[in-house]
């Protein structure tokens, strides 16, 4: 009971200095969230690897998780203030109706029904999810096109099925598809040779790719089948807490844009290039004070969790074990589809 | 009144009629249940999907189907795909069967080690692990570019077997399968002077038959024979026996041949021996046993579970799903998940095995009832 008390007095009181120390009054998930001094994301139930998986220690780690962390950060200045909530796919909608968390950030895309039926507000994409086609490495195809009369692997019953004859329609690209299943049997046909390559989702091709007996005997093939929009999902009407979140992700674009990583940051800091970056990092006032955070909230999160390319490296990219091709997951000027909003 | 309910004839028509009432309405009440919950979920429900194309491709059919096909013929070709295994798989595993049976009746001591072995391993074991085993082998064959090759007209590799084959489309196919069955019902009404003479007659008008279809049925630049050639990733020309196919034609004829083995050998063992005691005593050699008065007898003891065998096995075919072979079990399932018409589809799966199978089990029963013994009922 005292317990109990005191839990409740701190709360109160830490509630009472937020909403004194913050310019406007926070209302809402975000006044929650700062009140709780932690941001309840979502992670998964088991590994969905690269996006939200335990690693040997027990931790959390992935690229949704870094983005909840990053989250955390520039809300509460810490990326340990991130409490990774384990969730199913199918769980994450009503847990977010019923406050069970503050954010689904789990490789959601943005589907009409989505947004307009249950009640959800999807932040611009974080993420293209790409539907790509990993092939064995010893065929040497650099494009989809050199694998003509292949066979081609794909989940029966699934949406790759479609996509993939369609896209090898369009392209005057034959092909011999196999279908099968199950997952398992899909990986073990490829890893015996009877497919040439398989089709699906990048982050499932790149888990297959990792649990091969050989992962360099696959190679995943930069053109994309198909892809899905990713976005960060709130609950429909917070509308300061979304402005938070596409902010924080352009903060991210920015840092990349602009060559600042976490290890450069305080040297960028104390000699800025430009009137954009003088604002990212919180030199000249107000990226902060207008989403209601500290004007070094960026500061923090590129110094902490990185920039947009960093995460993406060190979670799914090169850096990591996935090696999952960057893409259109690049900025505009390297290729790609991301780009941040203007900061002005 | 009490007089009707004292009689018996009442008593037992009433419970018949009750009987029969409460399940048309219980089914009834499943139905309407049924519909009702499908609706308020917004599905729609009905067999217009049928005339739907699919979108997605069928990895292998007898027929020409692709992503622009619709529903019924992309179900058709699964049907076509389970009957073509189907089939196979009850001639091959009749002959192995035989051979089995007449091994463990054998007097041959190591004939009977043999024949008893097999059928220990093979009828013990799961079907679905002998298939998955027999597709794990046959894809652990080196690639296409590797294959084996025999004289560069046949390559084995873990891409299937390639042969070469006549140029002969799927109509010259169906015209050649019918003539052959024409020619067998012609013979049988030709009675030429020397009996020897009907079989070579038969084979040479096949033969001919094969040979005019090969010189007219085809485009004037395509050769008479197609020979598989490799070219970029694949095999092109010629016939392919790719490996989901052999895999589960292999599993289940070794599977299906150690149950029909028993079932022959326990009709074969099921004759009176008196009645092959009286055969030698009549100076017929063990050919003639063996073919006048054994086999003969032991057939028609052995067709009722022969028939359950062949129906079971024909049903065996589904396992095809698990190594990819796309049979009418893999392509209701992929449909379902394609298109959501659960219901509709999976009447659609029973009703396509209930008439396969009752063809079977027609077929069966028509044969028993010209063996049986005439005369008794």
């Amino acid at each position: 009971m005292l317990t109990k008390l005191m839990k409740l007095a701190t709360v109160a009181s830490l509630a009472f200095a937020t909403a004194t120390s913050a310019q406007a009054q926070d209302e809402g998930v975000l006044g929650e969230i700062k009140a709780r001094d932690s941001l309840l994301c979502t992670g998964h139930n088991g590994s969905y690897l690269g996006f939200a998986e335990v690693d040997a220690q027990g931790e959390w780690q992935g690229f949704d998780i870094e983005m909840c962390r990053a989250l955390a950060t520039a809300i509460l200045g810490s990326p340990d203030k991130a409490q990774i909530i384990p969730i199913s796919w199918a769980q994450r909608f009503p847990a977010i109706q019923s406050g069970d968390i503050d954010v689904i950030i789990k490789v959601t895309g943005w589907t009409m029904t989505r947004d307009t039926e249950l009640g959800l507000q999807y932040s611009r994409p974080y993420f293209i999810g790409p539907f790509y086609v990993m092939s064995r490495s010893d065929l040497g195809a650099q494009s989809i096109s050199d694998l003509d009369g292949g066979v081609f692997c794909v989940n029966a019953g699934t949406t790759v099925e479609r996509v993939l004859a369609d896209y090898m329609e369009t392209n005057g690209i034959e092909y011999q598809p196999l279908a099968f299943e199950k997952g398992e049997e899909l990986r073990a046909a490829l890893y015996a040779g009877r497919c040439d390559a398989i089709a699906g989702f990048g982050p499932f091709l790149s888990s297959t790719r990792v649990n091969a007996p050989n992962p360099d005997d696959f190679t995943i093939i930069g053109d994309v089948i198909k892809l899905e929009p990713e976005g960060i999902v709130v609950r429909q009407g917070e509308d300061d807490f979304l402005d938070v979140i596409n902010w924080m992700v352009t903060a991210l674009l920015l840092a990349e844009e602009n060559g600042i990583t976490s290890e450069n940051v305080d040297e960028i800091k104390a000699n800025p290039p430009s009137a954009t970056v003088e604002r990212l990092l919180g030199v000249t006032p107000g990226v902060g004070t207008r989403l209601g955070l500290q004007d070094d909230w960026a500061y923090n999160v590129i110094k902490t969790v990185g920039n947009y390319g960093q995460i993406y490296d060190r979670t799914i990219g090169d850096g990591s074990r996935y090696k999952l091709p960057r893409g259109l997951n690049n900025l505009w000027n390297n290729g790609g589809l991301l780009y941040p909003l203007v900061l002005d | 009144m009490t007089k009707l309910f004292t009689s018996q004839k009442f008593r037992r028509t009433a419970v018949q009629v009750l009987f029969v009432a409460v399940v048309a309405m219980f089914i009834l009440a499943t139905i309407i249940v049924g519909r009702t919950n499908i609706a308020d979920q917004g599905i729609a429900t009905g067999f217009g999907f049928l005339n739907q194309t699919t979108g997605w491709p069928v990895s292998f059919s007898l027929t020409d189907v692709g992503p622009r096909s619709t529903y019924t013929q992309v179900l058709f070709a699964g049907l076509l795909n389970t009957m073509l295994v189907g089939f196979m798989t009850l001639i091959f595993a009749t002959v192995l069967g035989l051979l089995l049976a007449l091994m463990r009746i054998s007097s041959n001591s190591l004939m009977k080690l043999v024949g008893t072995t097999y059928v220990e391993v093979f009828r013990n074991v799961p079907v679905i692990l002998q298939v998955f085993f027999w597709y794990a082998i046959l894809t652990h064959f080196p690639g296409p570019r590797q294959a084996y090759s025999l004289a560069d007209m046949a390559f084995f590799s873990n891409r299937g077997l390639m042969l070469p084959a006549p140029s002969l489309s799927g109509l010259d196919v169906a015209i050649f399968l019918i003539g052959c069955v024409a020619i067998g019902f012609g013979l049988k009404s030709f009675k030429p002077k020397k009996s020897g003479l009907r079989l070579p007659l038969a084979i040479l008008a096949a033969v001919a038959l094969f040979g005019v279809l090969l010189l007219t049925g085809r485009e004037a630049d395509v050769p008479l024979w197609s020979v598989p050639e490799l070219k970029g990733l694949r095999f092109v020309g010629g016939v392919s026996l790719k490996p989901e196919f052999s895999a589960l034609l292999i599993g289940l004829t070794l599977f299906g041949a150690s149950y029909i083995g028993e079932i022959i050998r326990g009709g074969l063992i099921s004759v009176d021996k008196g009645k092959l005691e009286a055969g030698s005593a009549l100076g017929m050699s063990p050919f003639q046993i063996n073919r006048y008065i054994r086999i003969p007898l032991a057939f028609r003891a052995m067709l009722p579970s022969l028939s359950n065998q062949y129906i079971w096995l024909m049903k065996g075919t589904t396992v095809g799903i698990a190594i990819g072979y796309p049979d009418y079990f893999a392509i209701v399932s992929t449909s379902i998940n394609q298109s959501g018409q659960t219901m509709e589809l999976l009447a659609l799966l029973m009703g396509g095995f209930i008439v396969v199978n009752y063809s079977i089990g027609f077929a069966m029963n028509l044969l028993n009832t010209r063996l049986k013994l005439k005369g008794r009922s």
